[in-house]
């Protein structure tokens, strides 16, 4: 069979060109109404009163506010419950929720919200994660929230500072003291991250309606079906089969769309109002309900002459925004991740999950980890400079290798690191010379490399249901975001059971149908819905056998399946379809049989060491660039990149090919100019007219992307995943290979602005070529 | 967007008539960026002004004797396809070209671009740099005045209530006239821009016979540096002259700090880029 | 108001509202829902249609505004059941992902090859510069405006 590692079509095409794809956004139900949502002005104030009357007086309003949430549980958040569904007493951002309106049309809603008096009080406000972490600090939630069942949480007291410390994370190695002591250089630096935005084009929506039973349906834009109906039982006190959450095809989430955002709203009004009621949030909305973390990253590392790295201490603190949201997850990671794929006897790494007057930060590609990655690689060239050792040499002499263990405690088997690396430096012709630049420009070569882990420990579970005439349906909760899962998945499926991709389809998440999946996230779903639903299809392998066996009158272990039929090693005239041995099981053509699996992944940290099995795989990329940078006006041009991704086994090489393409894009446009700003605790460009994304014309003109196979163990057929490997290391090469071409002069924080890189030339003049 | 009243004039003395009547209603040309306003309840006129279906108000006429007229409704993607803008005025195409994105441009009306007077935006600066005029009409009669003062300030103009803009006039070039739009961004190549430089220069032989040097999308209306075009006069530009004629633009211009770049990394970019400007210009006289 | 317009080759008359926008239009009053909507102020090109033949950001353009002109969505291209031969290369490049800049990006180059049915790389990546794709697949949508433009009918009506 070739029905992995083949670019098969992607099986959504068909909708996808000729704009039959149905998103969240195109749900209409009879009689439902539209949400409107009435939002901070201040970044932090208390909130003394709402007074709704005039607005629930007109005429078919429903307005929400917080005198309607006193029945319900109605603090949510997946790892601390910390996020009111409006505000209670305080809002903590500018777009914090304050109350809400349904109405007939988008427009009479919005109409309403002026009818909404609150009254504030200002309160004082933090901005930067580091100083909210200092004892002084304006503290955002004085009382401290409860934890998510979900959660294994950290104690937060260990990090504290002040209470806007909502998590921390530490793990060591070694002895640090003794480590720096043996080296010969300490380099010491600073990197600093801004909040950016996802970009995810379909805007979060969602509509809610309940029914008579008093169950509630949600249809959502989520990346986390099964999570959402968790949270939304804990809220509304149902059982989780009273809430059904289905998720159409998603029109691009990247994070922005995992666990619950605007669904505990629209059920809460939905619930008031009795009526459906839909919410489709503007551009300014998206801003104000996810971001990923800005961060401020210090490092300080050990080096011997050699070039081995021997000690390495980070202190990273992760702005989360008002409310935690996936920060102390996300935090966590980037804290264990921050020694980078290296062998470093001693380190110290601890990580801090910080309160502060922006906008919710929350899970983006990447999760956490390109803020570290950004520092540990940008610092690596300044060694390499210092050392003059070839920055991919130095690199070499320190990459971790098949059975290290990792500052977690993890055994790294087979890890694609040192051929990833390798891929990018030959594709970005490392070590020949650098073209000529044109009068009052310079050009430059940077790489970087990195290391990511999956969350664990997590379960998926897949249902495969072989129809009559021996199509195939696949039923999971993972989510079609644009990955090609309800591709690759199929390919799976088509392998295992040795028929066509054409005959298997994928069903979209709905959590009275389908099974448990843990979420879309974390670059997982061919790795474990993947691993699940091979499984799965095996059972019914073993089935049909089981059935064929009878029917041929021959012993299972002399059979085997092709092309959809089950035959008789060695005498194939001795076979029978899938179709005609469910006929004869069933005596007719009617009838269907069912395998089910789980794959769950074990593992998890410990609280208070750090330590123990972190992730059930792990992903290695690699990037190499070349930039010109305007040596007058210090604006960066990339010229090419290449970047190399372990993905363990290609099921669908396009599909990874076009992952690795979005995550460069998304990578080089945090490099160069994206940020979300803020003045004085107002944002100032949350609209697409003042927040830039890369377009055709920043493309960089030559693009290569490399997918490296070191199999995984547990992986369907070696598959490790993609979605997320190659952001990592893209911001840090384009930053090497900028500093590069000024002779090391060297931006440590992003975005790489031309203003920055002007200023970095200016306080070493010697970089000017 | 909240409701209004939408009135369609077919006639470009009934649009005044309308406009006369009501000083709050507000004409709506292409639109982009009045319904922008509108959706985000920046604006709640209760009454525009439709002026699309005015046939007086369209096309782009050119003669050698009086040069371009544009019909202020004439979409910037018109302007920019015109084959006597792009004979006569290619920096003015260029300028028309680089404005937002293809879609935009077949909406936006040159009128209303100036109109709305965006700092930041590209055409203005180059139609400054070409000497351009904007007539202007109301129910009381007509007056013409330079592009240069119609621009008052930051989304401010020397409109009056009940005015339009009717058309947009160019004079014809002199002879082997150069000019150049430039426009720099410092983010997305989608971004609008943080600097546009314009530069529009007549010749006598190899010297300069006069010079004009616009710097757009810095200051809260196009700035001419009109010292240093006086330098320029009756003298060939050699690199010396044009880095101190940069020098002046720098000094001339009062930028604004927004998130494309500080008031000071704006005004070194100035310098920059006026003196990349003018460079090429020298050199298209040398080729 | 009344508004009498040709959207996909059909005749219609219409009352629409004042503040109504074409992609209002388009998608509530018609259910033409293969235009969406990304960011509300013409940056996107999530929502592009062409007017007369021309790509324009359907979010900016009053429903009123229509009125005698030809409207193209993505519901209007293709014959008799067969897709568009854009469609058709979008399929064969797999140039898209999430899928949601799509139906606005096929109508940008149907635009683009109304206008230069034989575009070099450059001219199709100055014209599509301004559809964004958050997925990133560009490589892949420049594949497909060569393919289109290669085929025999140029891709254009």
């Amino acid at each position: 069979m070739t029905a992995i590692g083949t670019s098969v079509a992607r099986a959504d095409g068909p909708l996808k060109v000729t704009g039959q794809v149905q998103y969240t956004v195109d749900t209409q139900l009879p009689g439902m109404l539209h949400a409107k949502v009435l939002r901070s002005p201040y970044p932090h104030a208390r909130v003394l009163a709402v007074d709704a009357t005039a607005a629930a007086a007109r005429p078919g309003v429903v307005v929400l506010t917080a005198a309607d949430l006193t029945n319900l549980d109605h603090a949510f958040g997946v790892a601390l419950r910390d996020q009111p569904i409006v505000a209670i007493d305080r809002v903590r951002f500018v777009g914090d929720p304050v109350a809400a309106v349904a109405a007939d049309t988008p427009e009479a809603a919005e109409a309403a919200l002026e009818f909404i008096d609150v009254e504030y009080e200002p309160l004082e406000t933090v901005m930067d994660p580091e100083a909210a972490a200092a004892d002084d600090a304006p503290v955002l939630h004085p009382v401290e929230r409860p934890r998510a069942p979900m959660f294994v949480g950290w104690p937060a007291e260990r990090f504290r500072g002040s209470l806007n410390v909502c998590s921390g994370y530490h793990v060591e190695q070694g002895d640090l003291d003794a480590g720096f002591a043996s080296a010969d250089h300490v380099f010491e630096d600073t990197y600093r991250v801004p909040p950016i935005h996802h970009g995810n084009l379909e805007p979060h929506a969602a509509v809610a309606s309940w029914d008579h039973r008093g169950h509630l349906n949600v249809i959502s834009s989520t990346q986390s079906p099964s999570i959402v109906r968790l949270q939304l039982a804990e809220i509304f006190g149902l059982t989780e089969n009273q809430v059904r959450v289905v998720v159409p095809y998603v029109g691009g989430a990247y994070g922005s769309k995992v666990y619950a955002k605007i669904e505990p709203l629209v059920a809460a009004i939905a619930r008031k109002a009795g009526r459906p009621v839909r919410l489709v949030l503007t551009r300014e909305e998206v801003f104000a309900t996810a971001a990923r973390h800005a961060c401020t990253v210090h490092i300080r590392t050990g080096v011997r002459n050699d070039g081995t790295i021997v000690a390495r201490e980070v202190r990273a603190f992760y702005d989360t925004g008002a409310y935690a949201d996936t920060g102390p997850r996300a935090s966590k990671k980037g804290g264990y991740l921050a020694g980078g794929p290296y062998r470093i006897e001693h380190q110290s790494l601890t990580s801090y999950c910080v309160y502060t007057n922006k906008a919710p930060a929350v899970a983006y590609r990447g999760f956490g980890v390109p803020q570290v990655v950004w520092a540990y690689e940008s610092q690596m060239d300044d060694i390499a400079a210092r050392l003059a050792i070839d920055p991919l040499e130095l690199r070499r002499r320190n990459l971790i290798r098949d059975g290290d263990t990792f500052v977690t405690g993890d055994v790294l088997r087979n890890p694609g690191l040192d051929e990833a690396l390798e891929a990018v430096a030959e594709a970005g012709d490392w070590g020949s010379p650098v073209p000529e630049a044109r009068p009052g420009f310079a050009i430059g070569r940077g790489v970087a490399c990195a290391i990511k882990s999956t969350s664990t420990p997590s379960n998926s579970a897949a249902s495969v249901r072989l129809n009559a005439d021996g199509s195939v349906h696949l039923l999971t909760s993972s989510v079609e975001i644009g990955q090609g899962s309800t591709t690759a998945l199929a390919q799976v499926i088509a392998e295992t059971l040795s028929i066509p991709v054409s005959r298997v389809t994928v069903s979209l998440p709905d959590t009275d149908v389908t099974p448990f999946d843990q979420s879309t996230i974390s670059s997982r779903t061919t790795f474990s819905v993947g691993r699940a639903a091979t499984d799965a299809a095996a059972k019914i392998r073993q089935q049909l056998m089981s059935l064929a066996a009878s029917q041929l009158e021959a012993a299972v272990t002399d059979l085997d399946v092709d092309e959809g039929s089950v035959f008789v090693r060695g005498s194939r005239d001795r076979s029978l379809t899938f179709a005609e041995i469910i006929r004869r099981h069933f005596g007719s053509p009617a009838g269907s049989l069912f395998g089910d699996s789980v794959f769950q992944t074990r593992g998890g940290l410990d609280p208070l060491t750090g330590k123990g099995k972190a992730s059930a795989t792990w992903f290695y990329s690699a990037a190499a660039a070349e930039v010109e940078v305007d040596l007058e006006t210090g604006k960066a041009r990339v010229l090419r990149i290449a970047t190399s991704a372990d993905v363990g086994k290609a099921i669908n090489p396009a599909q990874c090919h076009l992952q690795n393409e979005g995550s460069m894009l998304t990578a080089l446009g945090s490099a160069l100019f994206e940020e979300v700003v803020y003045d004085a605790g107002q944002p100032t460009n949350s609209s697409f007219l003042d927040y830039g994304m890369p377009s055709l014309e920043d493309h960089p003109l030559e693009f290569h992307s490399i997918l490296v196979e070191h199999p995984s163990e547990d992986g369907p057929f070696g598959a490790r995943g993609v979605g997320e490997s190659v952001i990592s290391p893209v911001a840090p090469a384009i930053g090497n290979a900028v500093a590069a071409a000024l002779g090391g002069a060297r931006v440590r924080e992003l975005p790489i602005s031309p203003e920055r890189v002007l200023a970095a030339v200016d306080q070493q003049p010697e970089a000017r070529a | 967007m909240q409701p209004f009243e939408l009135l369609q004039p077919r006639t470009l003395e009934d649009a005044l008539d309308r406009l006369a009547d009501d000083e709050e209603a507000r004409p709506l040309a292409g639109g982009t960026a009045l319904v922008v306003l509108m959706k985000h309840a920046l604006l709640r006129p209760e009454r525009l002004v439709n002026l699309k279906r005015i046939p007086a108000l369209q096309g782009i006429d050119w003669s050698s004797e009086t040069g371009l007229r544009i019909g202020a409704l004439t979409t910037i993607r018109e302007v920019e396809q015109h084959q006597a803008v792009r004979t006569w005025f290619p920096a003015l195409a260029e300028a028309c070209h680089v404005v937002a994105n293809v879609r935009i441009r077949n909406l936006a009306t040159l009128g209303g671009n100036l109109a709305h007077a965006d700092y930041q935006s590209d055409p203005p600066a180059m139609l400054i740099a070409l000497g351009a005029r904007v007539r202007i009409r109301s129910v009381s009669g007509e007056r013409e005045e330079p592009l240069e003062t119609f621009l008052v300030s930051g989304y401010q103009t020397t409109l009056e209530p009940g005015e339009l803009v009717t058309d947009i006039l160019v004079p014809p070039p002199t002879a082997g006239r150069r000019m150049q739009y430039l426009k720099f961004t410092t983010r997305s190549a989608e971004d609008r821009p943080c600097v546009g430089v314009a530069v529009s220069l007549g010749l006598e032989g190899t010297a300069c016979r006069d010079l004009r040097v616009v710097v757009g999308a810095v200051s809260s209306t196009p700035v001419r540096v009109a010292e240093g075009e006086e330098l320029a006069t009756g003298k060939v530009l050699t690199p010396d002259l044009i880095d101190e004629i940069a020098g002046r633009a720098a000094s001339a211009v009062d930028p604004i700090g927004d998130v494309r770049g500080s008031p000071e990394y704006k005004r070194r970019l100035v310098q920059v880029l006026v003196r990349r400007s003018l460079l090429g210009s020298v050199t298209e006289v040398s080729a | 108001m009344k508004v009498g317009v040709q959207i996909n080759e059909r005749e219609l008359e219409l009352e629409v509202a004042t503040n109504s926008t074409l992609i209002d239009l388009l998608r509530e009053d018609l259910g033409l829902r293969g235009t969406v909507e990304g960011c509300g102020v013409g940056v996107c090109g999530s929502c592009t249609v062409l007017v007369d033949g021309r790509p324009v950001s359907s979010c900016l353009v009053l429903a009123a505004d229509v009125d005698g002109r030809v409207v193209t969505t993505i519901e209007g291209l293709g014959r008799n059941g067969a897709l568009d031969p854009v469609q058709e290369a979008f399929l064969e490049h797999q140039a898209f992902q999430c899928g949601y800049c799509t139906a606005g990006m096929i109508m940008a180059v149907k635009g683009l090859l109304a206008e230069n049915p034989r575009p070099s790389a450059a001219e199709a990546k100055d014209y599509l510069s301004g559809n964004i794709c958050r997925c990133g697949t560009y490589e892949e949508v420049l594949g497909a405006v060569a393919t289109a433009a290669a085929s025999s009918d140029g891709g254009g009506d």
